[in-house]
Formats: C-alpha cells, structure tokens, sequence
C-alpha cells in the first residue's frame, strides 16, 4: 500500500507542478501538455494497478515493475530526441537571426552616414 | 553593364591579417566591392577592415564559418551581385588569382569555380600538412566516388560563384567545415564546378580553427554530411521561388 500511495502522491504532484509551472507562465501549454499526459496516466495507473499489471502481461513482461521501467526508458529515449530536434530547431531561428541582425546593422550604419552626409 | 562582384571575406579574429588582405583585393584592377563577415571576434578585426576601406557586417556571436560565408551570400543576393567569391581573411588566398576563377564564372562556363592547390602539374605553393593532405585525398575520392565529380582540393575556400549558386547558397549552406559539403551541395543542384590551379600561401597570422581533435571531429563530420547530402533529393534553383 506504501509504494502505492507514493506513486500517487508523486505523480499527483508532478502533474499539479506542471499546471501551476503553466499557470506562473513559465511552461507553455504546447510543451507542457506531453507532461501533463504522462503524469495523467501515472496518476491513473496508481489507482487502477491491476490495468498497468494487465498491460504489461499481455506485452510479455514477468514482473510489472520491468514493464515500467522499459516504459520510462522508451519515454526518455523519445523525449530526449525530439528535445534534440527541437534544439536544432532553435540553434537553426538563432544562427538565421544573427545573420538577419548583422546585415540589418550595416544597413543602419550606412543610412546613419547617409543622413548625417546630408545634413 | 559591368557585372557586380561581391568579395566576401569571412573573418574571426584575423586582426594581424585582415588589412593586408583587403588592401590586395582593392588594389585589383577589376575593383571588386568588398564585404568582411566579422564572425562575432573578440578582437579588433572590424575595425581594421574598416580602416582598410572594407564594408564590415558584424554578427552578434561566432556562427562559425559556414555561417559567416551564408551571410555574405544573403548580402551578394539581396544586393543584386553577378557574381560572389569567397576569400579567406587569414591571407593564404593570394588574391592575384582572383581573375583566374571569376573568368570562367563571367564568361558562364561554370557555375562555381574551386581554386586548387593540388592539381597536377600546377605550381606549388603552400600544400598543407601530410596529414591534412591524406584527409583531403580522402575526400577527393569519397566526393568523386558518390557525384562523379573529381576536385582534387574540394576542402579550399577559394572559390567564385555565379548568381544561381548565389541564390541557393543564400538560402542554404553547410554549417561548419563547409567546403566540401558544398561542393555535394552544388552537385545536387546540378551545378556545373570548375577546378583551376591557385598557389596559396601560408597564414600569415593567428592559428587555424582546424587543429588537434577538432580534426578528428572534422573527418567525421564531413563524412557523414557527405553521404546524408547524398541521401537527399535532386534539387533545382526554382525550389528557392523567383
């Protein structure tokens, strides 16, 4: 009962983390909504075991507890690589605004010299 | 119409060697305008050039060099310019050949023209470490292998561009150790290359970016960008929009 109840407590928690996380604006929901799924089920399956012990027998697992951990290990697996994309993604914005900020501030220059030639 | 020539010089922390550079390429007698990419250096590179009469596009922070020659792209490409090349700050482009890769450019033969240091029979100048050169053998045999295409030096930054090569490489160019990733680039834009023999020189100051593992990662790197590039799609400069 003990392992239960911490499982709850500690998926009930990271979920109400996540929404207030939200509320503070610090998450966006889009980011925030993988999370808030994961911790959903967790919540779940900490009430209604016998579903988690059910799924993981009829995916061949011997023990529920290899079945949770071969979950969270794909979980991590998957995030930490849309996490790599998504890092891609922001170097890419980054290194295009660089680019864009370097050539927008030699054209300032220039119109600056143009304007103060003229005056 | 003459045709505008855009000298992008791309350049990070060069202060010992950028006046000198950009004072040889404007003593030319084909007057080329100039553009130094300061790629976000901690010293005064930037203002040298400027001195040396340069126009001078500094960026935020240090892209690398595949960024700062994409830069110069997008200026050669939102300016209008005929033709691009690339020449690096460091000095060891002896700019003396400047006319030798632009004229097969201007008169259309091809649309990107690589300055060699390792044709055959060509003139010796500097011809790198022993070590630089088996890499580079490396991927001499490993482009011509997966394009057809033999360049004997695919790894030199000496190079003229033509405007389509301008457009695609504006929206699109390998990050770091660019060179011969372009090359498989152009390739897949069905981009007609020309090799030509340059003599090149030593550096004439400060320390290549290229050194200890960083080669290492180097060969890894362009490796696998190599045959990923091959991986891709043909393309065609009409992808880019008008």
């Amino acid at each position: 009962m003990g392992i239960k109840l911490l499982a709850l407590i500690l998926s009930s928690g990271i979920f109400l983390l996540v929404i207030e996380l939200v509320r503070r604006e610090r998450l966006t929901f889009k980011y925030a909504l993988g999370w808030l799924v994961a911790s959903a089920l967790a919540v779940f399956f900490s009430f209604f075991h016998n579903f988690l012990f059910a799924i993981a027998k009829f995916c061949g697992f011997e023990l529920p507890s290899n079945f949770i951990f071969f979950g969270l290990l794909c979980t991590f697996v998957v995030l930490g690589l849309l996490l790599t994309v998504f890092l891609c993604q922001q170097n890419n914005r980054n290194d295009r605004m660089a680019k864009t900020i370097g050539i927008l501030e030699f054209e300032l220059q220039e119109l600056k010299k143009k304007i103060s030639s003229k005056e | 119409m003459s045709p505008k020539i855009l000298i992008i010089v791309p350049a990070y922390n060069e202060q010992a060697n950028i006046q000198k550079t950009i004072r040889e390429i404007r003593a030319l007698p084909m007057k080329p305008d100039v553009i130094v990419i300061n790629d976000g250096s901690t010293d005064l590179t930037a203002q040298e050039a400027k001195d040396a009469g340069a126009k001078v596009v500094s960026l935020p922070f240090n892209l690398g060099i595949g960024g700062a020659v994409q830069t110069g792209f997008q200026f050669a490409f939102e300016r209008g310019y005929d033709i691009a090349v690339q020449v690096d700050g460091d000095g060891q482009h002896d700019v003396a050949y400047l006319s030798t890769i632009v004229d097969p450019v201007l008169k259309d033969e091809a649309d990107m023209v690589v300055g060699s240091r390792f044709m055959p029979q060509q003139e010796k100048g500097d011809q790198s470490s022993f070590v630089r050169r088996m890499g580079i053998g490396f991927f001499v045999h490993l482009i011509g292998l997966l394009t057809g295409c033999h360049i004997y030096d695919p790894t030199s930054g000496f190079r003229a561009y033509n405007k389509k090569m301008i457009k695609i490489f504006a929206q699109q160019y390998p990050h770091d150790f660019p060179e011969p990733e372009a090359i498989v680039l152009a390739r897949r834009f069905n981009a007609t290359i020309k090799e030509l023999p340059v003599v090149m020189r030593k550096r004439q100051g400060g320390s290549s970016s290229i050194r200890y593992f960083k080669s290492l990662y180097y060969m890894i790197k362009v490796t696998f960008a190599i045959v990923l590039d091959m991986l891709k799609s043909k393309r065609t400069v009409a992808d880019y929009g008008d």
